[in-house]
């Protein structure tokens, strides 16, 4: 009786100490992330070039540039360039660019453009984007701008026929003017 | 003193709405004040240039001052009409006279030449043939002057923006045989 109560005590103590192995080789450890991302809104602007305009240079970014070439009332012009009027008192050269405003993060359904010369137009220039006359100080071009497609805007010179010194323009020598754009969205 | 479920069932609707339109706002301003900027640099080079046009002249459709089509332009169309040794010319515009064996029809036209960006007093007019005529017809400009496939001057001094008046003529031999004279005239003003 003594022997079988013994047998059973040392069973009982072998199981109490496999199950006790068995629990220590079970250990975890457990963890979180709290992660977090601030979703910013925002809209940048961009030049295209226009199938019917100059190849603009630094195509498809926001700081390109629109080289009309060889400009004149009667002469022949650079490929992208027409002349849609001549007067007595100037002519017009226009080419064709695209604008693209690219929104992120925004419900705003439009935006609204404008431009403005960086400094005073050459002597016997004017420059309009889509018949806007542009000064020193922002024009609105648009205000139902379509974000993420480009928009093609019309870009005018205006250029007088007086002679230089008479307050036509310089000629046979580049004249350049840079235009800020910014769009803003509604 | 306790609200009832009915007053605070309103004061949680009110307070939601209340939230949304906060935030509404909060989101349209938001969204107002998102700029893109960029800037476009533009160049252009003036060049000085001339042009020039045909008009009709004031007094077109009397004899000797026959209508231009696409008057106006730089490249205009003419039409004399029929015409024979024999018997005049079919169109009353044409000035027609005879002279030794020679018929001539002949009709008169403004020429108009404009500068821009140029400091040129005036310009030189030419004119020349596209094509050599047959043999024993003669085109001519202002009566005496003959022209050939080579420019020929016209003028020398004429002033811009102002008419002159140029009067275009075909002179042609008795012997010459029926058929069409078809010419192109070139025009060529040099700003001087």
């Amino acid at each position: 009786m003594l022997n079988k109560y013994n047998a059973v005590r040392n069973m009982t103590m072998v199981a109490l100490l496999l199950a006790s192995a068995a629990a220590f080789g079970q250990t975890t450890a457990t963890g979180v992330i709290n992660a977090t991302l601030i979703n910013k809104n925002g809209i940048s602007l961009v030049f295209d070039t226009d199938p019917g305009g100059v190849a603009l240079g630094a195509n498809g970014t926001s700081a390109a540039s629109a080289n009309y070439g060889n400009i004149s009332a009667f002469g022949a012009l650079s490929a992208g360039v027409t002349r849609p009027s001549v007067t007595a008192a100037n002519y017009t050269v226009r080419t064709i660019f695209d604008v693209q405003v690219i929104e992120g993060g925004l419900v705003s359904p439009s935006y609204t453009l404008t431009a403005n010369l960086a400094a005073v137009a050459p002597t016997g220039f004017a420059y309009k984007v889509d018949a806007v006359t542009l000064t020193t100080v922002a024009q609105t071009i648009s205000t139902t701008g379509t974000y993420n497609a480009d928009v093609a805007h019309n870009l005018d010179l205006v250029v007088s026929t007086a002679a230089p010194g008479g307050g036509g323009p310089a000629i046979g020598t580049p004249l350049t003017a840079t235009i800020n754009f910014t769009a803003t969205a509604n | 003193m306790r609200m009832n479920d009915s007053s605070t069932q309103k004061v949680r609707v009110q307070w939601l709405r209340c939230t949304c339109v906060c935030c509404i706002l909060f989101s349209a301003s938001w969204c107002q004040g998102q700029i893109g900027t960029a800037k476009v640099t533009v160049s252009a080079n003036v060049q000085s240039s001339i042009g020039l046009v045909f008009l009709n002249n004031a007094a077109v459709g009397t004899n000797g001052f026959c209508p231009l089509t696409n008057a106006g332009t730089n490249n205009v169309g003419l039409d004399l009409g029929q015409a024979s040794f024999t018997t005049g010319d079919s169109l009353a515009c044409v000035q027609f006279f005879q002279f030794f064996g020679f018929y001539v029809v002949d009709s008169a036209f403004d020429v108009v030449v404009t500068k821009a960006n140029s400091t040129s007093a005036n310009y030189q007019l030419a004119a020349s043939l596209a094509t050599a005529p047959p043999t024993n017809v003669f085109w001519t400009i202002n009566t005496f002057t003959v022209l050939s496939t080579t420019f020929t001057t016209i003028q020398n001094n004429n002033n811009y923006g102002q008419r002159v008046t140029e009067t275009l003529g075909v002179v042609v031999n008795q012997t010459v045989p029926a058929q069409t004279l078809f010419e192109t005239i070139n025009f060529l003003a040099t700003a001087n």
